[in-house]
């Protein structure tokens, strides 16, 4: 019965997450929604981090760039690409079935200057009689994700003989050229300024005959933890087959793994492959969500939040990261509050930030497996040593009998 | 500006055929069964300079190699580059002005031994503990803000060097007592991998101490006066000396290059503190301890080394070599809590350029890394994306580092699994 507490507790906490947004219904209920949706989100990437380094051993630094490639792919292609009935003359296009596919020339961020880009010209001397289509959100995920599956796969080729601290740094190299890239290109990127995204729902939804509108934080919150669910469905999969085995053998010895005829270069690259398109996946999500991406969310800040939750909820373990960083990311937003102590005034938006990196060395000094891991781990393995001391009994029976 | 098409031409072939070398090369190597730690550095550096005629000479001599060799092809490569950059961009200053690349070079080269010497300390402690301090930056970070507080806040008016030592002195301490709470189970098996827990550890430092200066220094930017002002040489107005004039803040060389107060004095410090430190490491018994433990921990503590007191005395002094750099670079530069970002980054790409764990590695990759970022400023021609890639060149550098050579210019294999290359 003891080991099937995880389980139920897993269950409760899923159904509590469920119908939270059902009936949560205080006045703050989008800032309440708000801080969930960045949760899930956290999710993700700890759940997957904590899959590339927990679970594989490739200690990554880089995975808030595979974040930002995500992003910046959808938001490109939706920011540059539309479908057009009539050619416009002026841009760069080319037939597409029955229509013009249209590539939006970039104009950068020189908005005090009257100049717009060669559709807008377009759609002026057209005034409202051609209906131009957007790029579906939809596609641009799905785009997002494929293209953050390709950075992990290049990555995965070129680190094939690197390890530990080489690793680490050849992956915030990679994150930090990437940053540097996206605020020095700011024609197309917009650089600093950011580049706006259209709503996750464009149209709105419909749900069970209510409406939602575009900025609604029921569907985007219903979608992100779709995603999360969906992704750790993945990893438990993953983890459960044959590739969870090797991938472990990998991180325990590689010499060892590929003298015993496991496919190193083959599992590392997936590994890179899969955990890099899941961080693709949240990042495109959440850039549709929040509608603005900006450079800055590649500062090793972030990357420092992502490292903290998955340590603390534990790092072998992809479901205590995933519970650890939406914890966290509550806490972090309840400990928002400034409080007064003996006539000084305590700011506690830096000050929680410093208890969260004092509590990352305690549970990294003192909890090795982080603290929500220990916890599954004690209730399902209660009873493991009873049970193997009767099995050993009954085989000695056995053998004597 | 806009490059014509035949520089991007010439680029792109020297890509091309770099990797193209590197990759045969190392095959090459790999079926003769010979050592391919170099291969693909030289295999790249043949392809990109002289094209397939490199490539087929290297693949025709295969086993004859040698580091003058690989330094060479890389010395070609870099001039071959210049030479058609000054080709495409005939007006740039960087081509009419001698004046102004003699002071680009000499900025360079200041900044630089200021790089070097505080990448000198992420070295020490790596060739020791086996850890890249990713607190680093945050060292050089608290040295600065020690310095301000000491000599403008707390007791304003003292001479600047009570507060560089103070800086020293809190920064040791600092490091000291991290190393004793935090990276001591490291040395004993207790944790299964022990260099992602150095990564992890260090990380949590980091994060820690720059909310914490943060939470206690506020975020606004503070500056600290320049220590040194240069005295004022006055001669009869015939003796005037043409190669050397100085002002209050600077100097100023051949009424050509000027060198602000601030980083003379911060290099002149770097410099000796670097002799003496090479002293402590090759002349006295603690450093020679220090060495024997880089070597090997093992044999080091049969001779009568105490190995865990010397990596705390090893990360201790690399946080102090720091917090040195940060004090003396406060007064040339505003300080925020978030200022050690660059200069860890900094120090990271040097460490893996001259080797990581090499200490002579360390002071001339950073002399490089300065010079190459006073060419990038200076000498790519739109300013403003130029600002934007500073931090690119080095990361760049760092990757292509790690994908050529792993071990740096004067790298060594360790002998000892703790430094992750086993």
């Amino acid at each position: 019965m003891r080991k099937r507490i995880p389980n139920i507790a897993g269950a409760i906490l899923l159904l509590f997450l469920l119908a939270f947004p059902l009936i949560y219904g205080r006045p703050d209920y989008d800032y309440i929604m708000h801080i969930m949706i960045t949760g899930f989100f956290y999710a993700i990437l700890a759940a997957s981090w904590s899959m590339l380094t927990g679970y594989a051993g490739q200690f990554s630094f880089g995975h808030m760039g595979f974040m930002a490639i995500g992003a910046y792919t959808t938001g490109l292609l939706c920011h540059y690409i539309y479908l057009s009935p009539e050619p416009t003359g002026i841009c760069w296009e080319r037939g597409f079935f029955d229509q013009y596919l249209i590539v939006v020339n970039p104009i950068g961020v020189t908005s005090t200057t009257l100049t717009q880009d060669c559709l807008r010209q377009a759609m002026e001397v057209w005034d409202g009689t051609v209906k131009v289509t957007k790029m579906p959100v939809l596609l641009g995920i799905i785009l997002g994700t494929l293209m953050g599956a390709l950075a992990g796969f290049l990555v995965g080729m070129l680190v094939l003989r690197l390890r530990a601290a080489y690793l680490a740094l050849f992956t915030l190299g990679f994150s930090e050229i990437l940053k540097a890239a996206i605020s020095a290109e700011i024609e197309i990127t917009r650089g600093q300024a950011g580049l706006e995204l259209p709503p996750l729902y464009p149209e709105g939804v419909t749900l069970f005959g209510h409406y939602f509108g575009p900025t609604a934080k029921l569907p985007p919150y219903y979608t992100m933890l779709a995603l999360l669910l969906l992704c750790l469905g993945i990893l438990a999969w993953l983890a459960r087959s044959k590739f969870g085995l090797f991938v472990r053998a990998l991180r325990e010895d590689q010499d060892a793994a590929a003298a015993l005829g496991v496919n190193i270069t083959r599992y590392k690259v997936l590994v890179f492959t899969i955990t890099c398109s899941m961080a693709a996946a949240a990042g495109a999500v959440q850039g549709h969500y929040v509608q603005i991406i900006t450079p800055n969310m590649l500062f090793l800040l972030q990357m420092s939040l992502v490292v903290a939750m998955a340590v603390i909820g534990g790092l072998e373990n992809f479901v205590a990261a995933a519970i650890g960083a939406i914890f966290l990311q509550v806490m972090l937003e309840l400990l928002r509050n400034s409080f007064v102590i003996g006539g000084i005034e305590v700011d506690m938006t830096i000050w929680r930030l410093v208890f969260f990196g004092i509590l990352l060395m305690v549970t990294l000094r003192f909890f090795r497996n982080g603290l929500i891991a220990p916890l599954i781990s004690h209730f399902r393995r209660s009873g493991i040593a009873e049970e193997t001391i009767a099995k050993r009994k009954i085989d000695a029976g056995g053998a004597g009998s | 500006m806009e490059f014509p098409a035949l520089f991007w031409g010439i680029v792109g072939w020297m890509i091309v055929w770099a990797v193209a070398g590197s990759i045969i090369t190392r095959r090459r190597y790999l079926s003769r069964d010979l050592d391919t730690s170099n291969a693909n550095f030289i295999g790249a550096m043949a392809g990109a300079s002289l094209g397939p005629i490199g490539i087929a000479a290297i693949w025709a001599k295969t086993p004859q190699t040698s580091g003058h060799l690989s330094v060479g092809l890389g010395l070609l490569t870099v001039l071959i580059v210049a030479v058609t950059f000054s080709f495409a961009d005939p007006e740039n200053i960087c081509v009419t002005s001698g004046s102004f690349v003699a002071s680009q070079f000499v900025n360079g080269l200041i900044i630089g031994i200021i790089y070097g010497f505080m990448a000198l300390g992420l070295s020490l402690i790596f060739s020791i503990l086996g850890v890249v301090s990713f607190a680093h930056g945050e060292f050089y970070m608290i040295g600065g803000m020690m310095v301000y507080f000491i000599t403008a806040v707390w007791l304003p008016g003292i001479n600047p060097l009570v507060g560089v030592l103070g800086a020293c002195f809190v920064a040791f301490a600092t490091g000291a007592i991290f190393e004793r709470l935090m990276l001591t189970p490291m040395y004993h098996g207790k944790i299964d991998r022990p260099v992602e827990y150095g990564i992890l550890a260090t990380f949590g430092l980091a994060f820690t101490l720059q909310y914490f200066v943060q939470a206690l220094a506020g975020a606004n930017p503070v500056k600290a006066k320049r220590f040194v002002t240069f005295p004022r040489w006055s001669w009869p107005e015939w003796a005037d000396p043409a190669w050397i004039k100085t002002r209050g803040g600077s100097l100023t060389l051949f009424d050509q290059v000027s060198i602000s107060s601030p980083r003379l004095t911060a290099a002149a410090t770097c410099i000796l503190v670097l002799l003496s430190l090479l002293y402590l490491l090759n002349r006295t018994w603690t450093g020679k301890a220090l060495r024997a433990v880089s070597q090997d921990r093992e044999a080091a503590a049969i001779a009568g080394i105490n190995p865990d007191r010397m990596n705390m005395l090893a990360f201790a002094l690399g946080g102090m070599i720091a917090a040195l750099a940060g004090a003396l670079l406060v007064q040339a530069f505003s300080w925020l809590p978030q200022v050690g970002a660059i200069p860890a980054m900094r120090s990271f790409v040097i460490v893996v350029l001259g080797g990581l764990g090499s200490l002579p590695g360390a002071f001339v990759g950073g002399i490089m890394v300065g010079l190459v970022e006073a060419a990038g400023t200076g000498c790519v021609p739109d300013a403003q994306k130029a600002a934007s890639y500073i931090p690119a060149y080095g990361m760049i550098v760092l990757t292509l580092t790690l994908l050529l050579r792993p071990t740096g210019m004067f790298g060594r294999r360790f002998a000892s699994s703790t430094h992750g290359q086993h």
